[in-house]
């Protein structure tokens, strides 16, 4: 696996992972309100 | 738009697309479930080498006779089985069926997903003539860019339609659930959160299986070989070779193929929606009646995929209502939202219900960015493939009479559902007038 490849999988994993779990922030926030 | 003639026509390709795929996916579909219940009676597991796997599948098709197969018979009732589980699924509707199935059966695949991730991920360099058959380099095989590969218009447009595909975007499939929602239901939150989870289960967990795992048990050379056999084959393949060289091989390969049936009923279910709900709200018949007719309908052009998957019929329909109508239609999508309905009402429409706002520069990105992307993807395509492929210089003389008579009847169905909707239209005027 070269460093470029290393690179692309830590950025996917961490935008992927941050958004799922932003997502899920907003939907918990959301039917506390409801 | 109900003023022009010939833009309601474009919704045909978003009831067309979906049922092409459901011609050969119900197929696909059916060999996972023979392949679950096949590990569980350890069919496979006295099988430890990568051609005579292949042999089984090939018997198992009925491209062959063969010592583990002599008819195509256990592969058609298979099919057979998952033809009706879908079918009743849809009978149930969307409330009672899909959505009831999909709360059992999404939770359930990420389980298997993460206990197969991980004992992949887990698995170092098990052959120790071959240290660098291991899982490192197994996940650069998928993630080492290749940036040669960028000129080839065809590489565009199958990356586009493979996300497109997974998101069920420009197939009609998202549209019909959409009209489902109420006015108030918060698409963007719906939106993004159907896209995060859908990147877990394909980048995070897809890309972490099956290919790294080829890898480390076959190497680089032979991916590519199984690969080139038929489009999906390479799971049917690998996989159970892979789990036969590890502990309790017959619960990870039935928790493997279950997980892969229970996506895919997900997936064809939905594929269905568009075309029932076309008969059910344009027609006027009982989903009860929509289903029957739908179930008729491609239980006979499923019969076309099954017994000419030789011939490359599958691939053909794969291309052409997988690849090829999904990134057409999501551009016709894409400028009807950004252009004819206009994007500042979109916009709204979009944040109708939302307790989040969309940053705006994807206002931007969906009225100049994305229409010019996907047309200049199916413009480069058309430019670099358009003769080889209408001349059939990739398929081999012998199976260029079936690949004729399959785009033959794709331009007939085409016809058909064109048809159907011109006189769905004239219903509708004809309704309106009288009231």
């Amino acid at each position: 696996m070269t460093a470029l490849g290393w690179l692309f999988i830590a950025i996917s994993w961490i935008l992927i992972l941050g958004l799922t779990v932003f997502c899920f922030k907003k939907i918990f926030e959301k039917k506390k309100v409801d | 738009m109900e003023k022009n003639r010939f833009i309601k026509y474009f919704g045909v390709i978003g009831i067309f697309g979906p049922l092409v795929i459901m011609i050969y996916y119900t197929y696909i579909e059916s060999w996972t479930l023979a392949y679950s219940f096949f590990s569980l009676v350890q069919k496979y597991s006295s099988i430890l080498d990568q051609s005579t796997m292949q042999e089984f599948l090939r018997g198992f098709q009925g491209l062959e006779k063969n010592q583990y197969f002599s008819s195509i018979a256990p592969a058609y009732v298979f099919f057979l089985i998952t033809f009706i589980i879908n079918m009743t699924v849809l009978n149930y509707g969307i409330r009672g069926g899909i959505e009831r199935f999909c709360k059992f059966a999404i939770p359930t695949l990420f389980v298997f997903g993460i206990i197969l991730a991980v004992r992949v991920l887990t698995l170092g360099a098990p052959d120790a003539a071959r240290p660098d058959w291991n899982v490192s380099n197994g996940l650069g095989y998928l993630w080492n860019p290749d940036f040669s590969q960028l000129r080839s218009a065809r590489v565009w447009l199958a990356a586009t339609g493979q996300i497109f595909f997974t998101l069920s975007v420009g197939i009609g499939v998202i549209l019909t659930y959409a009209s489902y929602l109420k006015k108030g239901d918060d698409v963007a939150l719906s939106g993004l959160t159907a896209v995060s989870m859908n990147e877990v289960a394909e980048v995070i967990l897809g890309a972490s299986i099956i290919i790294p795992a080829a890898f480390v048990f076959f190497g680089p050379m032979s991916i590519g070989n199984i690969a080139n056999s038929g489009a999906f084959n390479l799971g049917f393949v690998t996989m159970p070779i892979i789990f036969g060289q590890m502990p309790f091989s017959e619960v990870f390969g039935f928790l493997w193929f279950g997980l892969l049936f229970l996506a895919g009923v997900t997936s064809s279910v939905s594929l269905a929606q568009p075309a029932i709900a076309f008969l059910e709200d344009e027609f006027d018949i009982s989903r009860k009646w929509s289903v029957m007719i739908f179930a008729v309908v491609t239980f006979i052009l499923c019969n076309a995929a099954i017994f000419f998957l030789g011939n490359g019929v599958v691939d053909e329909l794969d291309f052409w209502g997988g690849t090829f109508c999904l990134v057409l239609f999501a551009t016709i999508e894409v400028i009807l939202f950004g252009w004819v309905l206009g994007i500042n009402k979109a916009w709204e429409e979009v944040h109708h219900g939302a307790d989040m706002r969309i940053p705006a520069i994807y206002k931007y990105i969906i009225k100049y960015v994305t229409p010019v992307f996907l047309l200049v993807v199916i413009g480069a395509w058309f430019f670099q493939e358009w003769l080889p492929i209408i001349r059939m210089e990739n398929v081999s003389p012998e199976n260029r009479p079936y690949i004729l008579a399959t785009r033959v009847g794709l331009l007939l169905l085409f016809l058909v559902l064109a048809v159907m909707v011109k006189i769905a239209w004239r219903k509708r005027r004809t309704k309106a007038r009288g009231t």
